[in-house]
């Protein structure tokens, strides 16, 4: 078996690059050539969810496997933890590729050569994908990573007409190779390792270092990934402004899945590249250190999304705070597998929030992208001082986003609900063991909060609420099916991961026991994996005593909230009223005038002023 | 995988008791404020079953829908919602009604959490100004105040180690909270009127100048739901700390334990009535330092609680 699915990797890429090869001479055919990048990377995606699969369906890691390349040997693996973001990367992209057919023949693109555009489409992909099946930190991981960098900066640029974008996108480019950089001399400098060390190697001369060496190493490595992640404060250099002047087909590509690189970097970082005989001590300290960076990074960067006017930018900061959860989480599950078996369990729920949250915000980040990027392509517009009112317009997309707006926010039984609990309960539940996280915790809480007034801002000023514009103009209409059809499928998939967690669990579980290192040792244990009770309704995490001390069982809130809301609608019919519809009456002109308006930036004012020193802020 | 051990018939007669307490209590327990508020006035005030009255009333007046969009029909029936299904799991008097186990303390703030985005949502699809100023105002009580709430349970998460409602309210005797327990008793004291969004703190409504805020564009049946939420949600905000820092008699009768907490409540809506008749509307800016300083005070409680 290990064997052939290095084999299907290879095809997998070999399709991705012959699709980039051939397309770009197609490209006259506009539509032809999207509909042929579309079938290139649904192909791909299938070879590579296939090889996944059979991963995931194994009985333990599959081998490592050289792959030698002229004179270049790159170590490749691919295990339960890589094929995650395998499929992942797949779903989103070939999703994604099909809405770009209908996507890149809006108004505004129409005078651009989409060249360069479908080679660099599956350039991007592949190099995504390179990326979480290297097994070392200098060839493979260069070839990846200037893939995937080089790549999605020619897209990022794709609208280089406008000086801005060009700006953003350059600014993007060079912080991405100062953070290739930085990963690749930890990768060079660690005695003993050169071009094409597997990293289990490189974990092992870590562990002879001394201690100052090798916490230079280390976070070099974390700073590489961290810058890629979104990290604070190194997100905020590039990520808003790189997101939002993007194609919306490819900020959601950015946005779901390459930040996801990033933090498959951290993790393999801290779980898998620290060795054995690391003082255990030392190892929390990393925990803390992490979990505390993401605790600030979700913190600054959701009070700072709570401020954007520009929808996109609006969900850029938005990843960065959700981001932050994931690296708290991340950190959080690193500092409890030290001394004290303890809060092993509580490093397994940690873990899992990590791992939910990747998954949960990898699918309904992009399908917000994908829902603004439809509002850009009727209305031509971005800007929430201007947007309004198009729930009646374009009802279907609304409905789309209100999902991927309430998943965000962690309204229970959405997806985000479930790995938010997991993180949130996992620090919480530390207590005096670990008292620091308790205050992360609440810090988390706090900040779900802000999510919530950012989206339900970003929804409200969108799809409810008054539009001046197109009150008077009529060709707002609803987006082409062809661009309906894949965010119905993300938001299909979005409420699958809110309603059904246990699934996730147990593609956890298996996660666990395909791969190797600290995480499937400490973890994948029966004694502690079993702490996690799953059934149909959700999950149980069971305390010291066996009885369970923490629960998220989003079917059962479902039906509550059904049950209620007949009860409510029954109330609100039983007096037998009257209905009428009858417009607002505002002394006249407010659909008519936008100064007769409640903008967008005026919402939340006395908020944004008292968080002012958080940055990010945004002139009226 | 562990069983949920199966809901007796007795537990789930206690999810309609809840229902039946909250729902009958909540409108009598508003016309204390009203009439309390009255007689500061100097005026003799309404019956105590005024504010049921009024929902009755509503609940036959005409239903005028001024934009004919989903969001706006559906956010008074989610609104409601959300409040009955907080109801249900609250284990009221010590005992856990059938749906307690299905719902930790984190599902149970953000369950609040919902009823306040449907008010929003709602508010938003109103088309109208000053819903829209209301409903800003609303969303920023609600980033500051949510949290302090959330500290006030998360004491009880601290000493039981557990996130189950049973053990977070009930699970800890009084003198075992210690200081910080002293603490959050003051900062819920404090905290009062924010939580019930009653004067100083009702910015977000602010008859006065915003003529309701978030509900202006609601009458009759879907005005009548946001109502009840609103009286439900208060009677709740009030409940929550008698339950909490207030130790059971321990005399085995359920009623009799349930009959002392319902006496407290009635008084905390007392007190409540006497601060709203007598305090002015903070601006939404003061009350948001306001908010922080508590918000820190909250924090600083946990932290002791932490450490000690």
């Amino acid at each position: 078996m290990d064997q052939s699915i290095y084999q299907s990797l290879q095809t997998g890429i070999g399709l991705l690059l012959g699709c980039a090869v051939i397309t770009p001479w197609l490209s006259g055919k506009r539509q032809w050539a999207g509909a042929l990048n579309f079938l290139a990377t649904l192909a791909a995606g299938l070879v590579f969810s296939g090889l996944a699969i059979q991963v995931l369906n194994g009985n333990s890691a599959p081998a490592s496997f050289d792959l030698h390349l002229g004179g270049l040997a790159i170590p490749l693996l691919i295990d339960g933890f890589s094929a995650v973001f395998i499929v992942l990367i797949s779903l989103v992209a070939a999703v994604t590729a099909f809405y770009c057919i209908g996507y890149m023949e809006m108004d505004h693109y129409r005078h651009y050569s989409l060249r360069s555009f479908h080679f660099c489409y599956p350039v991007f992909i592949a190099g995504m994908i390179a990326l979480v099946t290297v097994d070392d930190l200098s060839t493979g991981f260069t070839i990846a990573w200037q893939m995937m960098t080089l790549a999605s900066f020619f897209l990022i640029r794709f609208d280089h007409k406008d000086p801005v974008i060009v700006r953003s996108a350059n600014k993007y480019l060079i912080l991405m190779e100062l953070a290739w950089a930085a990963v690749l001399a930890a990768g060079l400098m660690i005695p003993g390792c050169g071009w094409g060390t597997p990293l289990h190697q490189i974990a092992d001369q870590l562990g002879m270092l001394d201690t100052g060496l090798r916490t230079l190493m280390l976070a070099l490595v974390l700073l590489g990934f961290g810058m890629k992640a979104g990290m604070f404060p190194l997100g905020q250099l590039w990520l808003p402004d790189a997101h939002s002047v993007a194609p919306s087909p490819i900020s959601a590509l950015l946005s779901g899945v390459m930040l996801k690189t990033g933090i498959y970097g951290m993790i393999r970082t801290l779980f898998w590249m620290t060795p054995e005989s690391m003082p255990a001590r030392e190892l929390q300290y990393w925990g803390l250190a992490v979990a505390l960076i993401g605790v600030v990074t979700l913190f600054i960067g959701t009070s700072q999304s709570l401020k954007q006017v520009d929808a996109k930018r609006l969900n850029a900061y938005s990843s960065i705070g959700q981001i932050g959860y994931i690296i708290l989480a991340i950190g959080a599950a690193r500092f409890y597998l030290g001394p004290d078996a303890a809060l092993h369990t509580l490093a397994l729920l940690a873990i899992l929030g990590a791992f939910l949250h990747v998954l949960n915000h990898a699918i309904f980040k992009s399908l917000l992208f994908l829902c603004v990027g439809s509002v850009q392509y009727t209305t031509g517009t971005k800007d929430l001082d201007k947007l309004g009112g198009l729930f009646a317009l374009m009802p279907v997309t609304a409905i789309i986003a209100g999902i991927a707006a309430i998943a965000v926010s962690g309204v229970p039984a959405f997806s985000g609900f479930t790995s938010k609990w997991a993180i949130v309960a996992s620090t919480l539940l530390s207590g005096k063991a670990a008292g620091i996280f308790v205050i992360f915790g609440v810090v988390a809480l706090v900040t779900s909060a802000m999510t919530l007034a950012t989206y339900v801002k970003l929804y409200g000023m969108t799809f409810t609420s008054v539009g001046v514009e197109w009150n008077e103009k009529n060709n707002v209409h609803e987006v082409s099916k062809a661009m309906l059809a894949p965010k119905a499928i993300l938001a299909a998939v979005c409420l699958l991961q809110g309603f059904f967690p246990w699934l996730f669990v147990a593609l956890f579980g298996r996660v666990l026991a395909t791969s190797e290192g600290t995480l499937s040792q400490a973890l994948g244990t029966p004694a502690v994996f079993d702490t996690l009770a799953q059934s149909y309704s959700g999950i149980r995490f069971l305390g010291s005593a066996g009885t369970p001390v923490a629960f998220s069982l989003p079917l059962v809130m479902v039906a509550m909230l059904l049950v209620a809301g007949l009860v409510a609608l029954w109330l609100r019919r039983a007096g037998g009223a009257e209905e009428r519809s009858a417009p607002v009456w505002l002394c006249g002109y407010q659909t008519l005038n936008n100064a007769n308006r409640y903008l967008s930036s005026h919402i939340f004012d006395a908020f944004k002023k008292f968080m002012k020193w958080t940055g990010g802020n945004v002139r009226a | 995988m562990t069983s949920t051990p199966l809901p007796t018939l007795l537990s789930i007669l206690q999810v309609f008791l809840n229902l039946l307490i909250f729902l009958a209590l909540a409108p009598l327990f508003d016309g204390i404020v009203r009439r309390v508020t009255a007689r500061v006035q100097n005026r003799q005030g309404p019956p105590l079953v005024q504010s049921l009255y009024d929902i009755l009333k509503l609940l036959g007046k005409e239903n005028i829908d001024s934009t004919g969009i989903l969001p706006f029909r559906l956010a008074p029936l989610i609104a409601f919602a959300s409040m009955l299904c907080v109801i249900a799991i609250l284990p009221m008097a010590g005992r856990a009604t059938a749906l307690t186990q299905y719902a930790d303390a984190i599902s149970l703030v953000y369950l609040l959490t919902l009823g306040g985005v449907a008010v929003l949502l709602g508010a938003f699809a109103s088309k109208n100004i000053y819903a829209l100023i209301g409903a800003s105002r609303e969303m920023t009580t609600m980033i500051m105040v949510e949290p302090i709430l959330f500290m006030i349970l998360l004491l009880g998460v601290l000493k039981t180690g557990s996130l189950d409602l049973g053990a977070v309210i009930y699970g800890t005797p009084m003198a075992a909270f210690g200081l910080p327990g002293v603490v959050m008793i003051v900062v819920s004291l404090f905290g009062l009127q924010a939580f019930v969004a009653r004067q100083p703190f009702d910015m977000a409504e602010a008859e006065q100048e915003l003529l309701g805020g978030p509900f202006i564009e609601y009458s009759g049946p879907n005005y009548a739901l946001f109502k009840y939420y609103m009286m439900l949600k208060q009677m709740f905000y009030a409940y929550l700390p008698i339950a909490m820092f207030v130790p059971l008699l321990g005399t085995g009768f359920y009623l009799a334990d349930l009959a002392l907490q319902l006496a407290l409540t009635a008084l905390v809506f007392l007190l409540i009535g006497l601060l709203s008749a007598t305090h002015p509307r903070y601006r939404i800016d003061q009350a948001i330092r306001y908010f922080g300083v508590l918000f820190l005070i909250a924090l600083g409680a946990i932290a002791v609680a932490v450490v000690l």
